[in-house]
């Protein structure tokens, strides 16, 4: 009876070691088959974006050397044609809005032109590619889109900002007024507060957050300079209020000032 | 543009000896034309000179004048492109071999004045008469700073006034200035200023300098420094890059107009007037010092601004911008503004603060009994001294600058 007790026992033992193994054996079979599995997904999307990717670098490079030799090409003919001499004499001293000379910019542009032309059939191409690409998380490549718009908006806004700043402190120091740099640096605060509102808001982070931050830190900007502006040029604004009512008071029109060679005599630019 | 038309009930042309002449008048108010057309008449008794003008007069009013009626254009405080265009038509219209054209307040002129102006160009091969007017010490200050002596150091022009209202011009150069003019017409830009002396020089034209004694000066309501010092400048230093050709060979300079002797004493201090308008100067130099460093710096060199520094931690009774540094800084801003280091509204703007130092320092030297002719004359010899600097950094903008 105890023999036979004892044999139940061993059996069951084994057959429980022997199920666990098999469960041990199945857990890693899973683990390896999903592995394999994510691995191939992974491996299969490359593969079905990498043509994409290929044809993008190829049409950027293809254009870009396009646009290398057309760009050369425009230079030398144009050299060759004096247009910049043309030009001049055509608009004699009128001002040439731009620092590079005229057959500089034009090369400069055919390049430009057909590296963008280059990234629009590159990009065109990826994104054929992409729509095969079914696993590819949808919201990656609009994304990617939303960041270099994003990355534009801030560098106008930081361009924007510094020329308004020094646009204002300069304009504020030939008005000699005292508090030049102060509204120069508020201009600029605004104008970054605002660029980095709108880069937020264009990447869809924060959502209402930064709506109402940037309601707050606009207003409060704003309200800065207007109670520094108005307490600070009080005395300007009264002593120009009473030249204004001293000079309507008098003739409108003001005759011509004779030259005077005498001790009092004001400083005339002109 | 609208062309001119004879006013009815004018008299003809005719074959007096005035014929040939054209008087052009700018926007002038009614009590200048009446001292104007008075002059002329006391200038040409017997032959009355073809008159332009935008403003039609009463029948009779004049009839030793005959008049034609202008085309109209916008009242400026000086000559402008639209100007030079209408002269060159009317005269090429009214078969004129001379022109003399009157800017805004010409009632100072007297007669001798404007026959001798007429004259020039009328009867003998001068192709360019501008006046010389006799302004007060602190009058026509802009010119004295900056255009005379920049326009004498470079294009080598005896003209003491660049940008002078009343001109008398050939017919030639009137149509070398129209066709200058029209470029800027064409590009809506017909308020600007033109500078018949460089014209004239590039041409190869005669110039001849008149002197026409003291010259009334007109307010011009709503234009102040701000505004007409960036855009005088801003048109000269566009010209000077459009001739830069011409100005960088090597000329002959004109004789200086008088001795230069500026030796001054700093012991006495500057007369009570001249110390309150130094003061206001000195202290809009000072705010301008702590505040625009950042973009003086990105125009001027370590030397200049070092200068600077000094100037603005100088005593407003010892406030003596030296001539070179003040070449050397004109230089600099044209320099800028031909590679457009920065904007270029904001370069001029930057330099108005400059300038009223330079003001300061012009008026200390006067008042302590330097005759401001002659201190002039020495910042014209600094800037025509400095020219290499400025042809060599012109050519080769990249060369160290210490």
């Amino acid at each position: 009876m105890q023999n036979i007790l004892a044999t139940i026992v061993q059996s069951d033992t084994n057959q429980a070691s022997q199920s666990l193994y098999a469960s041990n054996n199945s857990i890693w079979r899973t683990m390896s088959d999903a592995l394999h599995e994510s691995i191939y997904r992974v491996l299969s999307l490359l593969i079905s974006i990498l043509p994409g990717i290929l044809a993008f670098i190829v049409a950027l490079a293809l254009l870009s050397l396009v646009g290398l030799a057309l760009s050369a090409m425009l230079r030398h003919a144009l050299t060759a044609a004096k247009f910049d001499d043309r030009l001049a004499r055509s608009r004699g001293n009128a001002e040439w809005a731009l620092s590079s000379s005229p057959t500089a910019l034009i090369a400069r542009a055919s390049f430009w032109g057909c590296v963008l032309i280059g990234l629009v059939i590159g990009v065109s191409a990826f994104d054929a590619s992409y729509a095969t690409a079914a696993a590819l998380p949808s919201s990656l490549l609009p994304y990617l889109a939303r960041i270099v718009g994003a990355a534009f908006l801030l560098i106008a806004g930081n361009l924007s900002a510094r020329f308004l700043a020094r646009s204002v402190l300069i304009g504020a120091v030939n008005m000699q007024l005292q508090y030049a740099r102060f509204l120069s640096l508020g201009i600029k605060w605004l104008v970054l507060v605002l660029t980095g509102a709108m880069v937020l808001d264009h990447l869809q982070i924060g959502g209402n957050v930064v709506e109402l931050a940037f309601g707050i830190l606009f207003g409060g900007i704003v309200l800065t300079l207007a109670l520094a502006v108005g307490l600070g040029s009080r005395d300007l604004v009264s002593r120009s209020l009473e030249s204004h009512a001293e000079h309507s008071s008098e003739h409108s029109v003001k005759p011509p000032v004779a030259p005077t060679t005498g001790p009092d005599e004001s400083i005339r630019h002109f | 543009m609208t062309t001119a038309d004879p006013i009815p009930g004018t008299a003809a042309p005719s074959a007096r000896p005035s014929a040939g002449l054209l008087v052009l008048f700018a926007h002038m108010t009614p009590e200048h034309l009446e001292d104007v057309l008075a002059n002329l008449t006391a200038a040409f008794p017997a032959e009355g000179p073809l008159i332009a003008m935008q403003d039609v007069l009463p029948a009779g009013a004049y009839p030793s004048h005959r008049f034609v009626a202008a085309p109209a254009t916008n009242p400026s405080w000086t000559l402008t492109a639209a100007d030079f265009v209408n002269a060159c038509q009317l005269a090429e219209k009214n078969g004129s071999s001379a022109i003399l054209m009157l800017g805004p307040a010409s009632g100072s002129l007297d007669a001798a004045s404007l026959r001798d102006l007429a004259n020039a160009t009328l009867t003998t091969s001068i192709d360019l008469a501008v006046p010389c007017y006799e302004l007060p010490p602190r009058a026509g200050l802009v010119n004295s700073a900056i255009l005379y002596p920049l326009t004498r150091a470079l294009f080598a022009s005896p003209a003491r006034y660049p940008l002078a209202v009343h001109l008398g011009l050939s017919l030639r150069m009137a149509k070398r200035l129209a066709g200058a003019a029209h470029r800027f017409t064409s590009s809506n830009q017909a308020e600007m200023p033109l500078w018949p002396v460089n014209e004239a020089m590039v041409a190869g034209f005669t110039i001849d300098q008149l002197d026409v004694g003291p010259r009334v000066q007109s307010q011009h309501t709503g234009l102040d420094l701000n505004t007409i010092l960036p855009l005088v400048t801003g048109a000269l230093f566009a010209d000077i890059d459009a001739k830069a050709a011409f100005w960088q060979r090597f000329r002959p300079l004109p004789p200086a107009l008088n001795a230069i002797s500026t030796s001054i004493s700093v012991a006495h201090a500057p007369p009570n007037d001249a110390a309150s308008e130094i003061v206001a100067l000195v202290n809009a130099f000072r705010l301008a010092y702590t505040n625009l460093q950042e973009v003086w710096s990105l125009v001027l060199p370590p030397s200049s601004l070092l200068a600077l520094k000094r100037l603005a931690a100088t005593d407003c009774a010892a406030f003596q911008m030296s001539d070179s540094l003040w070449a050397r800084i004109v230089y600099d801003f044209l320099l800028a503004h031909r590679l457009r280091t920065i904007n270029r509204g904001h370069l001029l703007g930057a330099l108005i603060p400059l300038y009223l130092a330079w003001v300061a320092s012009h008026i200390n030297f006067t008042a302590f009994g330097v005759d401001p002719e002659s201190h002039i004359e020495a910042v014209a010899a600094a800037f025509e001294a400095d020219k290499t600097y400025l042809v060599s950094r012109w050519r080769w903008p990249d060369r160290f600058n210490p």
